[in-house]
């Protein structure tokens, strides 16, 4: 008989009706787990620079319990050496010692507060680990491709034995704190990742040589895990379905699939099944990649393993795992990013409230921080890493400061300042010239490689709007007179940016246009392009011109294009230009514009002539439209996004939600 | 438009081969500091190898991120070879990588290289340019091999320094 830990009963809720498989019961090794739905381990950088769990951890981890409505909630992994060269995270939680223990009894206890099945996770992080000491370990000295990762160090046979045996004891001291699953990481270059791989293990012990010595560590550790576990405690393991690494001869995809079988034989309750390495070239999570791309390596994967699979990789809606599981193609569906974006996903998604969701739009800056020892932090979900701060929160305003609220501007900065102030209690008017929602995202959405994903959040703002109250004005010019007639307590300014004129000669030709003029098709376009600007919007509408057949230079300022880009997605941007043929002329100005020519200038004086019949102009400045007026009327104002300083989509609801907690 | 594309693309020209000149200047500077630091004791030769081995090393590392194995061996090879050729253009020497005739195997020529011009300047011995040259290719194929497990090893044939017109190194995969 299987364990059951909560009794949860989804008959009543829509969402058990729309996505049937998604919350039906599955048992994994003795124990019942109500749902398929999995919060998956995610480091968040929240913890001490010691590896004591925080506050701010444990109230992350609660929110993220709360959303799994029952399911699985894995911790961030946990590093398990006294010398820290598997620490991979500044803020990594630790488990080398039995003094953690009470920290992560408090997530555990947070978990199970919400009746969620509370999961542990143990993660060397290996060949990308040492982030606080000189040099990392694993099984063979292989060089970092990357610069940004330390040096390796091989360890002898018995540090290998020693690494098997901490990941024991952590085990142990995972259950004693309280932990209802643990789960071995060994993908993506973490170390049993490197133990496994063709590339990175050279050895010629035990521990190396054929797939079978390649994964003799990670049997041990499975097989030691399980027996200091106990038979009421599941053990698990994430593993590369692919590694992506056939430039550097790593494992091919069979030897992969040998690794699920020995795990599977070793003694492992189930597998999550992932895919690429941080050294790999390929893509594997960023935009461009279509939603459910890799379901078919779950698929595989169950072919080759009678233990449940899970998988995230591009799956942010319900309706793919749902069909998937439906299928018999996947067992559990994790998430990981889409519950950074909205800790409450799939308890919406249960309770029939989707159009509630505020969605990944898969930008990677989540990750891009972590890499730079930044704690977490959500480009669309304002609150995320900061669910322990009750100042986060919108707080209801008394009755005599409610104020009348007139936002100017209905894109992502003004809908999401409209509705946290709405929440809050006051009366909230939003108004925009355009008919429709979103302000410049909905030119945006137009450029390639997933960019319409972008819309999913003013379609979440304009949900909470209408739930909060707030007052749509569309269509409606503010004017001075407008302000003056409606007298608001208070004004935000969320009007977006003014697009900077070209100071060149010839920057008032009829053949200079406004991007968003270009992006919503209005403007005609000419066969050879230069785009003004070699920031994000300024790489977007290359991109989509690149796409239409055209021939698209950027000339920009800045020092390199896309520098406003995370980092963690800049690299396939710069790929992507190079795909199309753009060109990019970086720390540059245009000097002249005629009918067929450009005459772009270098920093350093050098001048160039590039073949040209039309301009974009991408390049924005803060907007000052308004702030005469409301100062003038002694109107309480704020000015927020682009029309600030022109930056991204996150700034923006970040702004709007700051702003709208200060109203 | 108004460009003298003449004037514009002679000027970038010669401020390129000024650059190009000062890699060599700069490299010829610091050795006569470490020269001097390091006493009369230590051979300048030693020094230099030295220092062919520490840039080898960090040159190599750059390497990394650009070589791949998809097409195969005899492509890895070239492209490594190119990839020598390429720093010594960078340089301002006129460099080129060929396939060998066989398998396996490559060749890096060189035609022109500005390093001995500069090395005279400085009182430099003709024979260490060459050395540093055959070691600083020595220690950038060192990461590169345990990277892509394989052992590939470069020797120096002929030297532009030894008066033998070009440089000609042989790439090729030891068995």
């Amino acid at each position: 008989m299987a364990k059951l830990l909560f009794e949860w009963d989804y008959s009543s809720y829509p969402g058990a009706k729309a996505y049937p498989n998604l919350f039906k019961p599955i048992q994994i090794g003795n124990l019942a787990v109500p749902n398929r739905i999995k919060y998956a381990a995610t480091e968040e950088n929240l913890n001490d620079h010691n590896g004591f769990i925080t506050d701010a951890d444990v109230a992350y981890m609660r929110s993220r319990a709360e959303g799994v409505v029952g399911g699985l909630c894995f911790m961030q992994g946990v590093y398990m050496d006294e010398k820290r060269q598997g620490q991979g995270y500044v803020g990594q939680a630790a488990c080398w010692d039995d003094k953690y223990i009470e920290g992560l009894k408090k997530i555990a206890d947070a978990i199970h507060g919400e009746k969620a099945i509370a999961g542990f996770q143990l993660m060397d992080c290996g060949r990308v680990g040492a982030v606080e000491v000189d040099s990392g370990h694993g099984p063979s000295t292989v060089p970092q491709r990357l610069r940004i990762f330390k040096p390796m160090y091989e360890m002898t046979n018995a540090e290998v034995k020693e690494m098997v045996q901490q990941h024991i004891d952590a085990a142990r001291r995972g259950v004693e704190a309280g932990f209802d699953i643990i789960e071995i990481s060994g993908i993506v270059g973490y170390l049993i990742s490197n133990f496994l791989s063709s590339y990175t293990n050279r050895r010629t012990d035990e521990y190396g040589g054929d797939i079978r010595g390649r994964c003799q560590s990670m049997v041990e550790i499975i097989q030691g895990v399980k027996e200091v576990c106990g038979p009421d405690i599941p053990v698990g393991i994430r593993l590369c379905s692919e590694e992506l690494l056939d430039d550097v001869k790593g494992n091919t995809p069979e030897e992969s699939m040998e690794t699920y079988k020995i795990a599977e034989e070793a003694g492992a309750d189930y597998i999550s099944c992932t895919l690429g390495w941080q050294e790999s070239i390929y893509p594997v999570i960023s935009r461009d990649i279509p939603q459910g791309n890799w379901l078919h390596l779950a698929k595989r994967a169950k072919e080759n393993v009678n233990i449940p699979i899970q998988m995230a990789y591009r799956l942010f809606t319900p309706d793919k795992p749902n069909k998937a599981i439906g299928d018999g193609e996947l067992d559990i569906w994790e998430m990981c990013r889409s519950m950074i974006a909205d800790p409450s996903m799939p308890k919406k998604v249960l309770e029939g409230r989707e159009d509630e969701i505020r969605h990944c739009v898969a930008c990677n800056l989540c990750l891009a921080r972590l890499f730079r020892d930044a704690p977490m932090t959500c480009y669309i979900n304002p609150l995320c890493a900061h669910e322990h701060d009750e100042n986060f929160y919108p707080k209801p305003v008394e009755e005599d400061d409610k104020k009348e609220v007139m936002i100017i501007g209905a894109g992502p900065a003004g809908m999401e300042c409209a509705y946290v102030a709405a929440q809050r209690g006051h009366e909230v008017h939003i108004y925009d010239i355009r008919e429709e929602l979103g302000g410049t995202l909905l030119e945006a959405a137009h450029s390639p490689y997933g960019d319409e994903e972008l819309l999913t959040c003013p379609r979440y703002q304009k949900k909470m709007c209408e739930m909060a109250g707030v007052e749509f004005h569309l269509g409606t010019e503010v004017t001075d007179e407008l302000i003056q007639d409606e007298l608001p307590d208070t004004v935000v300014i969320a009007t977006g940016p003014v697009y900077s004129k070209i100071q060149g000669k010839g920057g008032d030709r009829e053949n200079v246009v406004n991007i968003l003029d270009v992006m919503s098709g209005k403007a005609e376009v000419g066969e050879n392009v230069v785009v003004w600007g070699n920031r994000k919007p300024g790489i977007g509408v290359a991109l989509y011109l690149a796409k239409q057949g055209k021939k698209v230079t950027i000339v920009g300022k800045e020092k390199t294009a896309g520098f406003d880009i995370n980092p963690s997605f800049k690299w396939r941007y710069m790929i992507f230009l190079r795909q199309n043929g753009v060109m990019a002329y970086n720390d540059c100005d245009i000097e002249e514009i005629t009918d067929n020519e450009v005459l772009v200038k270098t920093y350093d004086g050098y001048r160039l002539p590039v073949k040209c019949d039309t301009v974009v102009v991408s390049e924005r400045e803060a907007n000052e439209n308004f702030k005469n007026v409301v100062q003038a009327e002694g109107i309480e104002f704020f000015v927020i996004g682009d029309a600030l300083v022109p930056r991204n989509l996150s700034s923006a609801v970040h702004d709007g939600y700051r702003i709208g907690l200060r109203i | 438009m108004p460009v003298n594309a003449e004037k514009e693309i002679s000027t970038l020209w010669r401020n390129l081969h000024n650059a190009q000149s000062e890699i060599c200047k700069t490299f010829y500077r610091w050795r006569e500091v470490a020269i001097e630091v390091a006493g009369p004791d230590v051979k300048p030769l030693d020094i230099a190898m030295k220092a062919a081995e520490m840039m080898g090393k960090d040159l190599g590392k750059n390497l990394l991120p650009r070589l791949n194995w998809l097409k195969g061996e005899e492509a890895f090879i070239l492209n490594l070879g190119r990839a020598l050729a390429g720093m010594w253009v960078n340089e301002g020497g006129v460099a080129f990588a060929e396939k060998g005739e066989n398998e396996g195997e490559a060749f890096v020529k060189c035609t022109r290289c500005p390093w001995p011009t500069a090395a005279k300047e400085f009182g430099v011995p003709m024979e260490e340019v060459a050395l540093t040259r055959e070691r600083l290719f020595q220690t950038i194929l060192g990461d590169a091999n345990v990277f892509f497990n394989i052992n590939m090893k470069i020797e120096m044939l002929k030297a532009i320094p030894r008066g033998e017109g070009m440089y000609l190194f042989r790439l090729y995969k030891e068995n």
